[in-house]
C-alpha cells in the first residue's frame, strides 16, 4: 500500500455507526472518504446508493475512482441487525434481506473495487464481520450467518489475491454501541455486559482505530480476521 | 496506564536484535519510555537504550522488574529436532525460555498494573503455535502455551484494566534467517527465497510489520481486544481450526 498524501477510503454504510466512525478517523488521519450508503454520510463524497444493487454499486464505486483518481482502501460496513427472533419465526423475506445487504453488500463492493485496484496493483479490503460469527448467537440466526459468510469470503478471496499486492481481512467487532442496538437490545442489558472480561460495549472509534491499523499497518494479514470484542470471544 | 503527567513505560524482552530491538524503537517512537532487556550483555541492549533515551535492564529480570505499563514478552529459544531423539533437556529447555520465563516475569509486573489502574500484556507467540510445525515440538508447545496463556490471562486481568493478547508471526527476515541459511548450507537470500515460497503473499514479514502490531496493541487503538493472537503472517496460518 502507497502511502503518500491523499490516500482514498471507500466506506458502505458511512451513514451511522461503524461505518460513520471508521470515516471520521481516516478524515482526521488525511484521507479522502467517500461514502456509499442509503443515508448521506458525513464524508467528502456521500453516494446514495443502495449494496444489494451490484450495477448500482459499480456505478458508485467508478465515480469515487474517476472523483478522487483511485481507491486505496474499502470498508464494507453496510449492514443492519435484528434480534429476538426464533430460529423457526424466520421468514424467507427476513433470511433473504439480511444476506442480500450484507453478504450481497460486500460481494458487490469487492466486485466492484477490486478491478480499480488490480490496475493499480494496490489497495486494501477490510470487511466488518461479527465476533457472533466466530462464536454464534441465538435469536438472531440469519444475521449470524450472513455474518459468518463474510468471513469465508473474505478468507477466500484473500487466498485467490494473495500473489497480488490487495489484501483482504475482517475486522469482527464485539458488541458495538451503536443504533444498531436498540435502547431495549439483549447487548446492553447489564446482565450480559457483566458477562464480558471488559464489562462493556466496544465503541464504535475503537472498531474504526481496527480498521485503519489494518488499512495503513496491516500489509503483513492476509485473509485474517481481528475481532476487538472486549473479551466476547477469545 | 500511568497519568498522562508522565510517560507510560514499556518492557522488552529479547531486545538485542531482531524483533525485540525493533519493536523497542517503535515503541520509543510512540512515546512510551522504553526498558530493554535480554539475557545477553554484550553492549547492544545499552547501545540501544542510549539511542531511544531507555534503560537498558540486562539479564534474568523476573524478580527485580516492576513498575511497567506494557510489557512485551518477546524473548524466545528455539532448537529444532525430531522429537523421538532431541535431547530432553534441550526440549524442555525451549519450554522454560519460552512460556515459563514470560510467566515469571508476568507475575512481577502486574501488581503495578494492578495498583495503576490498567496495563498492556503483548505475548509474543508464534504461528508455529497455532499450526505447528515438524521438528519443533517444543517450541510449538511453548508458542501454543503462551497463546493460551494471553487467553486465560486476558479473561482474568481484563476486569482490571489489563489487557493481555498475543502475536503470532509466520517468517521474519531477521538476523535468525542467516542462522538457518548457514545450517542449511545455502546463501541468505536463498534462504530468503525459500521462506518466501511457503507465505502465500510471498512476503517475509519485516521486523517492522511485526514492531506495528506490537504498538498497536499496546496503544489507544487496542483498547477493546482481549485475549486475541493476531497472525500478521502472510497467510501462513490461514487455514486453521
Amino acid at each position: 500500500m502507497s502511502v503518500g498524501a491523499e490516500q482514498v477510503v471507500v466506506i458502505t454504510g458511512a451513514a451511522s455507526g461503524i461505518g460513520a466512525a471508521t470515516a471520521a478517523l481516516f478524515g482526521r488521519q488525511g484521507w479522502r472518504t467517500a461514502g456509499l450508503d442509503l443515508r448521506p454520510s458525513a464524508t467528502d463524497l456521500s453516494l446514495s446508493c443502495d449494496v444489494t444493487d451490484a450495477a448500482a454499486v459499480r456505478s458508485a464505486i467508478d465515480a469515487v475512482a474517476r472523483q478522487f483518481g483511485g481507491i486505496d482502501a474499502a470498508v464494507t460496513a453496510a449492514g443492519y441487525y435484528e434480534e429476538g427472533i426464533d430460529v423457526c419465526d424466520i421468514t424467507r423475506t427476513q433470511w433473504d434481506s439480511m444476506l442480500q445487504v450484507i453478504l450481497g453488500g460486500t460481494v458487490n463492493t469487492c466486485a466492484a473495487v477490486l478491478p480499480h485496484m488490480l490496475a493499480r496493483q494496490s489497495g486494501t479490503v477490510i470487511a466488518i464481520s461479527s465476533e457472533l460469527a466466530l462464536g454464534g448467537s441465538a435469536t438472531d440466526l440469519h444475521y449470524v450467518a450472513a455474518k459468518g459468510a463474510v468471513l469465508g469470503l473474505v478468507k477466500s478471496l484473500a487466498a485467490e489475491l494473495a500473489a497480488t499486492p490487495i489484501r483482504l481481512n475482517v475486522v469482527a467487532p464485539g458488541p458495538t454501541d451503536t443504533p444498531l442496538l436498540a435502547p431495549d437490545s439483549l447487548w446492553r442489558k447489564p446482565d450480559y455486559l457483566a458477562t464480558l472480561p471488559l464489562g462493556r460495549l466496544v465503541r464504535p472509534d475503537e472498531i474504526a482505530a481496527t480498521v485503519y491499523y489494518l488499512a495503513t499497518e496491516g500489509v503483513m494479514y492476509c485473509g485474517e480476521v481481528l475481532s476487538p470484542n472486549a473479551g466476547a470471544v477469545i | 496506564m500511568t497519568g498522562s503527567s508522565s510517560r507510560s513505560v514499556a518492557l522488552v524482552t529479547g531486545a538485542a536484535q531482531g524483533l525485540g530491538y525493533a519493536t523497542a524503537l517503535r515503541l520509543a517512537a510512540d512515546g512510551f519510555a522504553v526498558a530493554v532487556n535480554d539475557i545477553s550483555d554484550d553492549g547492544r541492549l545499552a547501545a540501544l537504550a542510549s539511542k531511544i533515551g531507555g534503560l537498558a535492564v540486562p539479564g534474568d529480570i523476573a524478580e527485580q522488574f516492576s513498575g511497567v505499563d506494557v510489557l512485551v514478552a518477546n524473548a524466545a529459544a528455539m532448537d529444532m529436532g525430531s522429537f523421538l531423539t532431541q535431547d530432553p533437556r534441550t526440549w524442555w529447555r525451549q519450554v522454560e525460555v519460552n512460556l515459563s520465563g514470560h510467566f515469571r516475569l508476568i507475575q512481577a509486573v502486574v501488581p503495578h498494573m494492578r495498583a495503576a489502574g490498567g496495563g498492556r500484556i503483548v505475548l509474543i507467540a508464534s504461528g508455529w503455535g497455532v499450526i505447528g510445525h515438524p521438528n519443533a515440538t517444543a517450541y510449538a508447545a511453548s508458542k501454543a502455551g503462551l497463546i493460551a496463556l494471553a487467553k486465560g490471562l486476558g479473561r482474568e486481568l481484563a476486569p482490571q484494566g489489563i489487557l493481555a493478547n498475543a502475536i503470532a508471526p509466520s517468517y521474519i527476515d531477521t538476523e535468525q534467517l542467516g542462522v538457518d541459511a548457514a545450517d542449511a548450507g545455502i546463501t541468505l537470500d536463498e534462504m530468503r527465497q525459500r521462506y518466501r515460497e511457503l507465505i502465500p503473499t510471498g512476503q517475509l514479514a519485516t521486523v517492522e510489520d511485526i514492531a506495528a502490531a506490537v504498538a498497536f496493541l499496546a496503544g489507544p487503538g487496542g483498547s477493546a481486544f482481549v485475549g486475541q493472537v493476531l497472525q500478521p503472517g502472510g497467510g501462513v496460518t490461514r487455514a486453521r481450526a
